[in-house]
């Protein structure tokens, strides 16, 4: 269960990339997670959950795009389904290893904030450079 | 990154488009740590397990093997208790205790801090005991040269295929307590080829601590990355 250390990275990843643009609450945070990653979405949205629930992002959602696992035979030139769930590391068809072409993701794809003073009333607070 | 704005609810939001690794900074700080042991020509083991499959107890028998031969070290992960630094220190070893306080992992900055807090002395092969777990573990990179999965033969012959990323990603998989074999239900054949399949250049060796069965193949193992190790960056 390293969710909730995963979400901690999630988090300063986020308020980083707000901070690159200001500032402001966190709305909603979209992640692509695969599954090979060995991240488990529901614990994490939970994890979010308990992490963000007492501070200023409170009620902010994370959102998991889902990457199934891919694998790939060079020598067939296809993918290869994985049979029963298991990962398979070699072409079921002619033997050749698979190369992995999707489900390691674990990314922060996208951070939707909602700025301080969003009316544009209080710009002059920042000062650039 | 771009910023486009959007309406949602009525509000103002803006949109940033980060796509940036979740890990980036555990993963910047094992490429520093894999400098840092590039620099001092030592090789790095990061060692995954379940608790109770012998991970310190394999350790003792490689530091009786190697001990006049080469510097070793130990970085030891636990949630709990100086027990396993305290193990390796008894054999005259230089051992950091991390305590995790819970977590289930260690990840790079606390093994950075660990070589940085104690005056940690010049080593050869640092073994960094992972906290028990075939799970968590395996997403942080530490900055090892390679991982080694462990499986202890009581915990039963279908591991691999359960726990399919560690043994993937684990260059060699060590079976211990061998000598519990006449007493347990443990397929080898059945490991072996769960492990080739998930794995296929990975190396499988069968060791038992007590009896020493496969320590001077483990040993041996060791020194042979170690030399190409220095080989390759002479």
């Amino acid at each position: 269960m390293h969710e909730l250390s995963i979400a901690e990275e999630i988090y300063r990843v986020s308020r980083a990339a707000v901070a690159d643009h200001g500032s402001g609450r966190l709305e909603r945070v979209t992640v692509a997670v695969g599954e090979l990653s060995a991240i488990e979405p529901d614990l994490l949205s939970f994890a979010w959950q308990a992490l963000t629930e007492s501070g200023p992002d409170a009620g902010s959602t994370l959102e998991v795009e889902w990457h199934a696992a891919r694998q790939f035979c060079a020598a067939c030139k296809s993918d290869k389904p994985r049979s029963d769930g298991s990962w398979l590391r070699l072409c079921p068809d002619c033997g050749t290893p698979l190369a992995v072409t999707g489900g390691m993701e674990l990314d922060v794809m996208r951070v939707t904030f909602e700025p301080d003073g969003g009316d544009g009333a209080e710009k002059g607070e920042h000062d650039d450079g | 990154m771009t910023t486009k704005t959007e309406r949602l609810n009525g509000k103002q939001s803006e949109v940033v488009d980060v796509r940036t690794r979740v890990l980036a900074a555990n993963e910047e700080a094992a490429a520093k740590l894999r400098d840092r042991f590039r620099a001092g020509s030592a090789l790095v083991l990061n060692l995954i397990s379940s608790p109770g499959s012998g991970k310190t107890t394999l350790l003792e028998a490689t530091v009786k093997a190697l001990a006049g031969r080469l510097r070793l070290a130990g970085i030891e992960g636990d949630i709990a208790t100086e027990r396993d630094a305290d193990r390796l220190r008894a054999l005259g070893i230089p051992a950091v205790q991390i305590l995790t306080g819970g977590a289930c992992h260690l990840d790079a900055r606390q093994v950075g801090k660990a070589l940085d807090g104690a005056r940690f002395p010049a080593f050869d092969v640092l073994f960094i005991e992972n906290v028990g777990n075939l799970i968590c573990p395996t997403t942080y990179d530490l900055g090892e040269d390679f991982k080694v999965a462990l499986l202890s033969v009581a915990e039963g012959d279908d591991k691999p295929f359960k726990y399919p990323a560690i043994f993937a990603r684990a260059e060699v998989t060590v079976i211990t307590k061998s000598d519990l074999l006449p007493h347990v239900t443990f397929d080898l054949d059945a490991v072996s080829a769960q492990v080739a399949t998930l794995n296929p250049g990975g190396r499988l060796m069968v060791t038992s601590s007590k009896t020493g069965e496969g320590i001077g193949v483990w040993c041996a193992m060791i020194e042979e990355r170690l030399t190409a190790k220095r080989k390759a960056h002479a």
